[in-house]
């Protein structure tokens, strides 16, 4: 954007010396736990937040202590496929340095909580001995890439999830500033003077964060339409990609109250052929580095670029940028952006375990259900790999038929797989409160007790084992992506939830404001009458997203700009 | 620190009088001084007619009163004796057992030596050097010597009056000739030791010199200076500054006082007069079989030790009740382990037997205020004085201990509650000269004079440096104190500060680590004449400390252990490695 003041974080990216700023001795300061507001966002690209226990905060300045500060850490792990080696090691870490807790997230990978500064060095050089990082997980530059999770096509899911490490290492930084900073590594003498670092992004790397996603239909688990830039595969008949459906403007986040603010499904621009990808895929991503607003961090999305610049103009700058003009879209079917629960058998004869983990959170808890040290058990045994779903779930993937007999006790003896219902399975939560600062209401800690009322609800009404999509946020930034849920609950202030309805279950439709405000028994209020008209007026095999708005509870939302339109309750009972 | 003495050390004062007398003379006007006069010779002609003379007319002999203390007490009863003394035709010389030096000994023909132990039967801090070599094979003969001893102590330590004991007999068998039977006294040691000063007075006195008259060391009335007295104080802030997620509770008292605060100065400590648990009470009586007894009930939360139990207890209860089995216990010589980790109450629970008030007056002794070290400075604080109170809490043998003073504080007074000090100065853990350098060892509660010396550093604008490790558990949990020390570091009150917490790691790092990692600066600032203090726990923290800074002058100047050793042996000689450890 020419002639607008540049965003103050423009300034900080551009004098960072890629990355660097007072990083080093910012960490290095021994009596606070803190660094500096610019060093905390430059942590951000080192895939690190300096947050503080906001459980605390009332009583902290009262006796004289700064802020409980503590620092999330998120790997960098494309396509949520991690090793029983590199799993030991996170466990060991998350043991002793991050409260005996692992955080899987919506973007397939993990998250520490409340690692002292003093720590960080330590656990980031260990993870580094089993070949991980956390090098842009968070920040204005190409983050997690998602990859399908979905176990049955063995072969493809191989070959997708290739391409996803190819991507994120394509994507990947060049400076060194995370190796000097916090691995001791070799300063890389005048780079941070040099102009040529990086030859993707440039000195003030992207306008805000931009996010890849691989999807392979008929499974929608990464909900390619959530991600700035999706990649829907067009398998062929011999069973290889013969390319990508592209799908460009995805975006959950939104600000309450700022109608200029929404979310966005993607729109599908086209088709390229599998030995394009990186070719569009670098067009697409450097539009939007020259295209993006860099004044307005609320409007600095692709979704904001695409929607400002119009698709055509977009699909033109793909083709030019890119040597070639993307061709028809490919027809698709997807049936859900779920998981599949318990065991299965890949093409390739090795067995599969998806493990259903209640908003991600692995930890022994009070109540017996030991999931961290079950999952040690596992990686202490298991030969094939480990998946993260983008559904906070876990799949133990490529187990040898010999084994599964020991994964099978592991897993009773640990309570690990103890038979959640449909509502539950299908469900997810941010983290919020705790931790993360931009939370207006709780939604990990909160969630379970109330999917416990809904449940009773759905008995009520004969709906127990019915698949039904339900996200929950602690603010409209929409890290569990609640509008593509056929129940959204978006935290609006202490206890307080707007509710939305009328998304489709295979996440290609964002539902619309249902009701504001809700409180613990206002949702249950609010739901149970259309639980009920479900149960008796919804058709065969019809889909609760797509019943609410058949049967006039709420008007359809087509795409992002009509996100906020005719919003509000069309029906109550 | 005093300002510029008026008053001169010759004086016929207890050095600690002339301290005071100096802080008031010292500073005050020339107005305020013609009024003093004028007040004092008021009082004579008041006291009808003539002034006492000091001391008789013909020549006082010579006695010299050695003292060994950590917290006071011994120097202050030398002071009493001392004063006794000139009015019995005796001149005193009083020496602290930090500046013995062994050769002068020998041509000493009157000794009284009054020693404290601490530690584990350990002598007080100052006093080791002298101690070992008296100890050591090289001490000279001391025929000739005439001596006496007085020992204090604590009955709660299985070593009771260990040094004194040691130290008597030791110059017996040197060839000195005791004239009076050594006393060891209890906490509550006012009394005997009043009374063994005015029998220790009569027998070295000249002959046909000595008044009768006993001089009895009522403390209350031997002060000199009001501030000496217990004093009523309102807590006007009282928060824990450990976090709700920590497992330690550490208290910050900010007291002010209607009468303007004691005359404090950094480093010195307020004695607190503290209750007992009324539930605990409650408990014992219930166990005696007295509780319907409600004076004695009030009597045991107010002024007796109810929870210490020593060997002298178990023999007592044993002599008043009869009890078989805790004769047997005694006769068995099981008595001093059973002890261990217990407290009368164990006694009573495990040997139930019917008691009468008159027996458990027998069996305890009277309760004795808890020191704490002040954590503020008048300069920055003005009539208030701070305190930081770690609640002490523990189990031993099944059953949840909880310190007396602590947890009086912790869970029993309020903001806008008053409780009852006492000041204890300690001119021995004092400020340098204001340009020079410091550095402060007080991991725990033992930060607390530091955040004295700090705030009396800033009001002075004082321009040396100042150096403070601390150290605790958690950093997010237990950094006491630590947007002070924030404001300290920006304000340039303080220059530098090392943090080592001990649980956020698996491995445990102590302040002595850091120590060892800045080894280099910290002797460039010794060298420099820095003055280097310890304060907070002796039993280990305090031995490492100073082990580590051997271990540091021997990396850095690459010289030998001994050497090392003698480096800082040589920093305590020049008092600039002083402790106030507990
Ligand atoms: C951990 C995770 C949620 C979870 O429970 O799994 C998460 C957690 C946070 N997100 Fe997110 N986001 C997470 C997936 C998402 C998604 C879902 C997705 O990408 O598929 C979205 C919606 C898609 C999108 O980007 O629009 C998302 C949209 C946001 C936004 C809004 C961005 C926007 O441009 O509108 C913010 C706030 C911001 O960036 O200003 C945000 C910011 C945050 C922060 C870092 C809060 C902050 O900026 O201070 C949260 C840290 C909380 C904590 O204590 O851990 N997070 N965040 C997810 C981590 C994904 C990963 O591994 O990388
Ligand atoms: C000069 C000086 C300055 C001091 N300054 C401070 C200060 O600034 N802050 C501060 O908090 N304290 C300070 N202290 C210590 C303080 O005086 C008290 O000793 C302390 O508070 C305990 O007193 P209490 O009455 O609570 O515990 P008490 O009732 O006296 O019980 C303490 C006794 O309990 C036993 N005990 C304690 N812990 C255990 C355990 N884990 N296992 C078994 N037995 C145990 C020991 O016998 C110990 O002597 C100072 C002491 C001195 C001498
Ligand atoms: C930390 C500490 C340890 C002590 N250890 C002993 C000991 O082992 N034996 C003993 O008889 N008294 C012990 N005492 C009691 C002291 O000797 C007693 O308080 C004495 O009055 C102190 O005299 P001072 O003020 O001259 O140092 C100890 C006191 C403290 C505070
Ligand atoms: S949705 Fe909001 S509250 Fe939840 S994690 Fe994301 S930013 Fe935090």
């Amino acid at each position: 954007m020419p002639n607008k003041e540049l965003s103050s974080m423009e300034h900080l990216k551009a004098r960072s010396r890629y990355l660097r700023g007072n990083l080093a001795e910012d960490m290095a300061d021994p009596l606070t736990g803190g660094v500096s507001e610019d060093s905390a966002q430059l942590l951000k690209f080192h895939g690190m937040y300096l947050q503080d226990n906001r459980d605390l905060r009332p009583e902290r300045t009262k006796k004289k202590l700064e802020k409980a500060f503590g620092f999330m850490i998120r790997i960098r792990l494309p396509g949520g496929v991690i090793t029983p080696q590199q799993w030991l090691a996170l466990d060991e870490v998350a043991r002793t340095y991050a409260g005996e807790t692992l955080r899987l997230t919506t973007r397939q990978t993990f998250q520490m909580h409340g690692v002292l500064k003093f720590n960080v060095k330590t656990v980031l050089k260990r993870i580094n001995q089993v070949a991980l990082d956390t090098i842009a997980a968070c920040g204005d530059d190409t983050r997690g890439v998602m990859a399908v999770s979905n176990p049955h096509q063995s072969k493809i899911h191989a070959e997708v999830y290739d391409i996803a490490r190819r991507t994120s290492l394509h994507f990947k930084p060049k400076t060194h500033a995370y190796y000097e900073i916090f691995l001791d590594g070799e300063k890389v003498a005048g780079e941070g003077e040099r102009d040529d670092v990086e030859t993707i992004y440039g000195k003030t790397y992207m306008p805000r964060k931009f996010k890849i996603g691989f999807a392979v239909p008929p499974s929608n688990d990464i909900d390619v339409f959530a991600q700035d830039l999706g990649f829907i595969a067009i398998v062929g008949k011999k069973n290889t990609i013969e390319g990508w459906n592209v799908c460009v403007g995805g975006g959950m986040g939104m600000t309450h109250g700022e109608p200029e603010t929404y979310p966005r499904t993607g729109d599908v621009l086209g088709f390229c052929r599998a030995e394009d990808l990186f070719a569009v895929a670098e067009a697409v991503c450097t539009i939007q580095r020259d295209w993006g607003d860099r004044s307005n961090r609320k409007h600095a999305r692709l979704k904001y670029t695409l929607d400002d610049h119009g698709a055509d103009a977009f699909r033109a700058e793909i083709a030019k940028r890119a040597g070639k003009p993307l061709e028809k879209a490919r027809p698709y079917l997807f049936t859900s952006n779920g998981d599949r629960y318990g065991w299965t058998e890949g093409e390739n004869g090795k067995h599969h375990l998806t493990l259903f983990v209640e908003n991600g959170r692995l930890r022994d808890f009070a109540d017996g259900r030991r999931l961290l040290t079950g999952m040690r058990r596992i990686a202490e045994v298991h030969d094939g790999e480990i998946r993260v779903t983008p559904n906070q779930n876990l799949i133990i993937a490529n187990i040898a038929p010999e084994n599964r007999k020991t994964i099978e006790t592991i897993v009773t003896e640990h309570r690990m797989a103890e038979n959640a219902t449909a509502l539950r399975r299908n469900s997810m939560a941010c983290v919020a409160l705790p931790t993360c600062g931009l939370a207006l209401a709780e939604s990990e800690r909160y969630l379970p007790s109330l999917i416990t009322k809904l449940e009773a609800r759905l008995a009520a009404h004969g709906l127990a084992d019915e698949e039904i999509t339900l996200r929950m946020t602690g603010c409209p930034n929409g890290c569990a992506r609640p509008y593509i849920a056929e129940i959204g609950l978006v935290g609006k202030g202490p206890g307080r939830y707007n509710l939305y309805l009328g998304a489709a279950f295979d996440g290609s439709r964002m539902g619309k404001l249902f009701r504001e405000d809700l409180d613990d028994e206002g949702i249950v209020a609010a739901l149970d009458p259309v639980f009920a008209a479900y149960a008796k007026e919804r058709k065969k095999g019809e889909r609760f997203g797509d019943f609410t708005i058949r049967a006039g509870f709420v008007a359809k939302t087509m795409n992002g700009l009509d996100f906020h339109k005719d919003a509000g309750a069309k029906r109550t009972a | 620190m005093a300002s510029n003495p008026t008053i001169p050390k010759t004086a016929p004062f207890g050095d600690e009088e002339i301290a005071l007398l100096n802080r008031v003379v010292g500073p005050a006007s020339a107005t305020q001084r013609a009024w003093l006069a004028g007040f004092l010779a008021g009082l004579e002609s008041a006291a009808g007619g003539a002034a006492q003379p000091a001391a008789p007319a013909r020549p006082a002999e010579p006695i010299t009163i050695l003292y060994a203390s950590e917290s006071g007490n011994c120097e202050r009863l030398a002071n009493d004796f001392a004063k006794a003394a000139r009015k019995n035709a005796l001149k005193p010389t009083l020496v602290d057992m930090a500046d013995l030096d062994l050769a002068t000994l020998p041509a000493i023909k009157r000794l009284i030596v009054i020693a404290a132990t601490w530690g584990e039967g350990d002598p007080p801090a100052r006093a080791v050097r002298a101690f070992n070599e008296l100890m050591g094979e090289s001490a000279p003969r001391l025929d000739g010597v005439e001596f006496g001893v007085l020992a204090l102590g604590d009955t709660a330590y299985a070593e009771f009056c260990a040094i004194g004991k040691k130290l008597d007999e030791r110059l017996e068998q040197l060839g000195a000739k005791r004239r009076i039977d050594r006393v060891d006294c209890d906490l509550d040691f006012a009394e005997p030791a009043g009374k063994w000063i005015a029998d220790a007075v009569k027998t070295f006195a000249p002959a046909g010199a000595t008044d009768s008259k006993v001089i009895e060391v009522d403390f209350s009335k031997q002060a000199v200076s009001p501030s000496l007295d217990i004093v009523e104080a309102e807590i006007t802030e009282h928060l824990n500054l450990n976090s709700s997620r920590s497992d330690k509770e550490t208290i910050h008292l900010a007291l002010s006082f209607d009468g303007g605060a004691p005359p404090y100065e950094p480093g010195d400590s307020l004695d607190v007069y503290a209750e007992n648990d009324p539930a605990y009470v409650d408990e014992l009586l219930k166990l005696a079989g007295l509780s319907g007894d409600d004076k004695l009930r009030g009597e045991l939360i107010k002024s007796r030790d109810i929870t210490t139990l020593s060997l002298k207890t178990v023999e007592t209860y044993a002599a008043q009740t009869g009890h078989r089995y805790v004769k047997q216990l005694i006769a068995d010589n099981q008595a001093k382990e059973w002890i261990v980790g217990r407290q009368l109450i164990d006694l009573i629970a495990t040997f139930p037997i019917a008691l009468t008030a008159e027996h458990l007056r027998a069996i305890t002794r009277p309760l004795a205020p808890r020191a704490y070290s002040i954590a503020s400075s008048r300069r920055e604080v003005g009539d208030e004085a701070h305190l930081l109170i770690s609640a002490v809490r523990y189990e031993t043998h099944g059953r949840a201990r909880k310190g007396v003073a602590s947890n009086f504080v912790a869970e029993r007074v309020k903001k806008g509650g008053r409780v009852r000090v006492k000041l204890r100065p300690n001119r021995h853990f004092a400020l340098p000269a204001p340009d020079r350098d410091i550095i402060m060892i007080g991991p725990g509660t033992g930060v607390a004079p530091f955040r004295a010396f700090v705030q009396e550093r800033r009001a002075t604008g004082a321009t040396g440096r100042s150096w403070l490790f601390f150290g605790d558990r958690h950093f997010t949990h237990d950094f006491l104190y630590q947007l002070d020390w924030h404001e300290a570091l920006k304000d340039g009150a303080l220059t530098r500060m090392d943090v080592a917490f001990s649980r956020d790691t698996p491995e445990k790092i102590y302040v002595q680590h850091k120590m060892w990692d800045a080894r280099r600066e910290l002797i460039e600032w010794l060298d420099g004449g820095a003055t280097f203090y310890v304060c907070g726990d002796a039993k280990s923290m305090a031995k490492d400390v100073r082990a580590t800074l051997v271990r540091a002058y021997a990396d850095v100047k690459s010289i030998a252990p001994e050497a090392a050793e003698q480096a800082v042996t040589s920093l305590e000689r020049d008092k600039r490695y002083l402790t106030d450890t507990y």
